[in-house]
């Protein structure tokens, strides 16, 4: 099992999942795929946490899930992913207050195919690490940053993170140095 | 007779009557009502613009200028010539995001240290990647809001990239006298 996690630079792989989006009974469940923010223009977040039902997780989830607005007002798609399934996923919105009015789509990796190629599976327990993925919205892997099972995250960093990735100086104002780059940029646009 | 001409200023910009600095150029009578109604004629009916980039200009320095009679006046000028909701609202975009622009990088241009130079801005400029109404246009309203915010560099920036997009100097003056009128006669409507 490959234990190298894919890079800035490298295409985000295709995936095609089924997710935990809501608790409403019927509309439960959607099929998420890398194709959806690329299709609307957006940028897409996706964090990884080991395992439903444990302690560090709740509490993170509901930190992304807080900060839902802010991923949203700058047009990107916040997903969460682990290896459990789409059913656990439902158990564990259902039975935790914090969970429940999640605003984003739990993806269940049961497969574990997506960790796997991402490169974010843990070796002894083939859970995945708290890896969390900045892709731009032509899908290219913008920031990765992964943590140890234990480690908590720091939601404030990704958006500061993003807000850097997404604040080009584009105003030709701005054009003292480096101009003919610049200049070759805007029209190839 | 300068009465009249007060009138044809007021029907044509759906003005009320009752308008302090106009009356006061006619009590005086000062010849400068007429220069002014035809300066504004002259400014918006150009050769190298369209009637709906033109319009679109205008509004992009009345919102600039925070003038609320001219910017309705504008506004609806430009939905008349067909401009789209998308258009219009970029418009106003570009006039807020470059009033900011021009103070931003007019300190950067006055202090003139590296320093600056090396923090981020994080000021976003997004909108500026793919305009609407196409790059050439949004820089050409980004020089004449420049212009009429008094940033040098923006206005060299701006007017070099304007170029590098094709256009020549007549087009680039008709937007700078268009930014030009629109601020004389925004100042006599209080």
């Amino acid at each position: 099992m490959s234990n190298r996690v894919l890079n800035v630079g490298s295409k985000f792989p295709a995936f095609n999942k089924i997710a935990c989006v809501s608790l409403e009974k019927g509309k439960e469940f959607a099929n998420v795929s890398n194709e959806d923010h690329q299709k609307n223009d957006q940028w897409m977040v996706m964090f990884w946490w080991p395992k439903d039902f444990t302690f560090v997780c709740p509490t993170e989830i509901a930190e992304f899930n807080a900060a839902y607005e802010e991923f949203r007002d700058r047009d990107t798609q916040l997903l969460g992913a682990s290896t459990d399934s789409e059913f656990v996923h439902l158990a564990w919105r259902n039975d935790h207050d914090d969970l429940r009015g999640l605003k984003f789509p739990m993806i269940a990796d049961t497969s574990k195919s997506l960790a796997e190629e991402l490169g974010v599976l843990e070796a002894e327990e083939k859970i995945a690490l708290r890896a969390t993925f900045i892709v731009d919205p032509q899908g290219i892997i913008r920031w990765v940053a992964v943590n140890d099972l234990n480690v908590g995250r720091n939601v404030k960093e990704v958006i500061r993170v993003l807000d850097a990735l997404q604040t080009d100086e584009l105003c030709p104002c701005n054009w003292e140095k480096g101009e003919e780059t610049l200049t070759a940029a805007l029209a190839a646009n | 007779m300068l009465q009249e001409v007060k009138n044809d200023i007021i029907e044509n910009l759906g003005l009320d009557q009752q308008n302090d600095l106009l009356d006061f150029l006619v009590d005086g009578s000062s010849r400068y009502i007429k220069d002014i109604k035809l300066n504004f004629k002259t400014a918006l009916d150009v050769e190298h613009m369209t009637a709906k980039e033109a319009h679109l200009t205008g509004l992009a320095i009345a919102v600039n200028n925070k003038s609320s009679k001219l910017i309705s006046f504008f506004q609806k000028k430009c939905a008349e010539l067909e401009a789209t909701e998308a258009e219009i609202a970029e418009v106003i975009a570009c006039a807020s995001l470059l009033s900011a622009n021009n103070i931003f990088y007019r300190f950067r241009h006055f202090v003139d240290s590296d320093k600056y130079d090396s923090i981020p801005a994080k000021i976003r400029m997004n909108i500026m990647a793919k305009p609407v109404l196409g790059k050439e246009f949004f820089e050409l309203i980004s020089l004449a809001v420049s212009a009429a915010n008094g940033c040098e560099m923006c206005v060299k920036s701006h007017e070099k990239s304007v170029k590098s997009f094709g256009s020549g100097e007549q087009r680039i003056f008709d937007a700078i006298r268009i930014a030009s009128v629109v601020t004389s006669i925004d100042k006599l409507l209080l």
